[in-house]
């Protein structure tokens, strides 16, 4: 309880945003003003209340350099070439082209259109981070085909909210590198973390919807009219297939073997989804610059969070944030395991309410330094905060990616049909947090390779 | 996989925002000055490409070529700011707003960038030019010893994307307020 008072106006700023959000204002202004707001409130409270928070205009103005930090940080270069490339791939078709062949190839089987749609999700989650945008993307490719096919409405629902959302875990991944970033540690590492947690998830998912097919057929029937699968078929899907997936082995490959910085290969990889565009006679130049206006307006829409939680952070910290998160945190009777696990708990129930990025800029950089206080690895850390917020995007009834699919689903999906088909692939979820938790190895097994003993 | 930003601006569309003359000239020289910077992107990755060569061909990458694209993506979504707020494009959860009245959702946008938007812009602005004006001063240029010179131009970007901002922000204020007084008789 004393943290609670001394630190009475850190509390305030936060529960402050987390309320103001839901009136439905910028987040990333309704952090800056709210910070700028709180720094008047606590000079006129030093001033006549006789408080010492020493946060004023000179302190408030240090944001500019912070600022500055974030023009100069050579890291986050990769993020507009990261976005680039997905908005190019997105144009070149190639998701249409991989669901018509995908579907051709899985049709036969129970739940096979549902596997297709995980399998685009995973190879295609280069890029994402943005989840509202992956979700709508399978929904409009996916859940009207599965309709077409009488799949149940829950399942197809499902499936595509938790896969859309596994693109921000996969690499190469913009919200890894924000957070590699942000803790100070090698994305390299992070996306090599992340790539068997990542695979261990869709794993999952498929084995889910493998066995609920076969135990009750009628909710992902085997199409009747299914052509059979034919060479002609497998070479389609083959054509279909390599060139994206080449792309991002050698965008990945080349961070993961050194020869590349993850800012290097993330243009190299803009780069050859130009070149793929290209060739799929695709990209017009009116096409190039909406793909360039496209890449603005997101790369802009993330900074324009980083310019505001970036002041908020600074109030915060004046106001004494972190020494509040350290001491709540140190305080905690538990050994380190128990400490992650309370954080992670944490991070789940901020996650109905803030997204991934505010969450990243705001939080983890005060967590960072408790977890590497209790001997915590980094990477394993991180990874399962990533898998625990994307989980917790999916999570019933506030969870980002419901209201996202929500919004474009054909008519006659309900929200209660998101929320029953979600409900598997959360549980899926907590398993997957579950083993890595205890199979550390899982994330740290690649770097450790990669690096040899 | 493109988040598609005329489709998630459709609240901007709920407001049915009047313009007046002189918002409608900020707006389109805003979003003028964001075409043309747009361009920075396809720049960038040519000039990511051209270093990769030279130090993977020539087993010499340049500091200079390094520096610059920090500059570039700066630059980029420094003046991006802007022209992605002219078109609604920055973030907002909207799931409860949805349901509320249109006379409300237009004042608290009033009162969204009265007290939180336009103060947060201006302390930025008013810090980021003696910021810049120290670097002018002092003509200062990169640490390094091949770096670029003229710090100060990327520092200016600071100014100036937060000056478009501002610029933006009187325009939306501006278009909000007409919006409310035409449709609510405020004042008459």
């Amino acid at each position: 309880m004393e943290l609670v008072t001394e630190y009475f106006m850190a509390i305030l700023l936060f529960f402050s945003f987390i309320t103001l959000i839901f009136y439905g204002f910028p987040v990333a202004w309704t952090m800056g003003g709210l910070a700028v707001i709180f720094t008047l409130i606590s000079m006129l409270s030093d001033t006549y209340l006789d408080t010492f928070f020493g946060v004023d205009w000179k302190f408030a103005s240090m944001v500019v350099y912070r600022l500055y930090g974030v023009m100069a940080n050579w890291v986050l270069v990769a993020l507009p070439m990261f976005i680039l490339m997905g908005i190019l791939m997105d144009k070149s078709g190639i998701a249409e082209d991989l669901m018509t062949d995908l579907s051709k190839l899985f049709g036969r089987m129970r739940g096979g259109l549902a596997i297709a749609v995980v399998f685009i999700g995973v190879l295609l989650a280069a890029s994402t981070g943005i989840i509202g945008a992956a979700v709508v993307l399978l929904t409009i490719l996916g859940v009207p085909l599965m309709l077409k096919n009488n799949y149940s409405r829950d399942l197809a629902c499902g499936v595509v909210c938790a896969t859309g959302t596994l693109g921000i875990l996969i690499p190469p991944s913009i919200m890894l590198v924000i957070m590699g970033d942000q803790v100070r540690i090698s994305v390299g590492d992070l996306f090599m973390g992340a790539v068997f947690p990542g695979l261990l998830l869709s794993l999952l998912y498929t084995i889910f919807i493998i066995t609920y097919a076969y135990l009750r057929p009628e909710v992902a029937p085997a199409p009747k009219s299914a052509e059979p699968v034919t060479l002609n078929i497998i070479f389609r899907v083959f054509k279909s297939i390599v060139p994206p997936a080449l792309l991002i082995v050698a965008v990945l490959g080349s961070i993961f073997m050194g020869i590349a910085t993850p800012t290097e290969a993330s243009g190299l990889g803009a780069f050859g989804a130009w070149l793929l565009a290209i060739v799929r006679g695709r990209l017009s130049f009116k096409d190039l610059k909406s793909v360039i206006r496209k890449t603005t307006h997101t790369t802009s829409y993330i900074f324009a969070l980083f310019v505001g939680a970036t002041m908020f952070a600074l109030v915060l910290r004046g106001l004494g944030g972190d020494e509040l998160i350290e001491g709540a945190l140190k305080g905690l009777p538990f050994g380190p395991n128990g400490v992650v696990i309370v954080v992670l708990f944490i991070t789940f129930l901020l996650g109905f309410f803030l997204d991934w990025i505010e969450i990243t800029l705001i939080i983890l950089p005060f967590l960072a330094p408790v977890m590497v206080d209790l001997g915590v690895d980094l990477v394993w850390f991180i990874v399962m905060f990533a898998v625990v917020l994307q989980t917790s995007f999916i999570t019933p009834p506030v969870g980002f990616a419901l209201f996202y699919m929500k919004g474009v689903a054909p008519q006659g999906i309900t929200i209660q049909n998101i929320y029953k088909g979600i409900i598997p692939f959360v549980i899926l979820q907590v398993i997957g947090v579950a083993i890595v938790f205890n199979f550390p190895k899982i994330v740290t097994w690649l770097p450790q390779v990669a690096y040899g003993p | 996989m493109a988040i598609n930003l005329t489709e998630t601006s459709a609240l901007d569309k709920k407001l049915q925002l009047e313009h007046l003359p002189f918002t409608k000239k900020i707006d389109n020289f805003v979003t003028n000055v964001g075409e043309i910077f747009n361009w920075f992107w396809v720049i960038l990755v040519a000039v990511i490409l051209i270093n990769v060569i030279l130090r993977y061909v020539f087993r010499n990458g340049m500091i200079e070529l390094e520096e610059l694209q920090w500059h570039l993506y700066a630059i980029g979504w420094l003046v991006g700011l802007s022209s992605t707020y002219v078109v609604d494009g920055h973030v907002r959860v909207d799931v409860l707003t949805d349901k509320l009245g249109y006379k409300k959702r237009l004042w608290f946008e009033f009162f969204g960038i009265l007290f939180l938007f336009l103060p947060f812009v201006i302390l930025v602005f008013i810090y980021s030019i003696p910021f810049f004006e120290l670097s002018w001063a002092s003509s200062e240029r990169s640490t390094s010893a091949n770096g670029l010179p003229a710090r100060w131009f990327v520092k200016g970007f600071l100014v100036f994307g937060f000056f478009l901002l501002l610029l933006a922000g009187v325009s939306r204020i501006t278009r909000v307020f007409v919006t409310i007084r035409s449709k609510f008789g405020l004042g008459k």
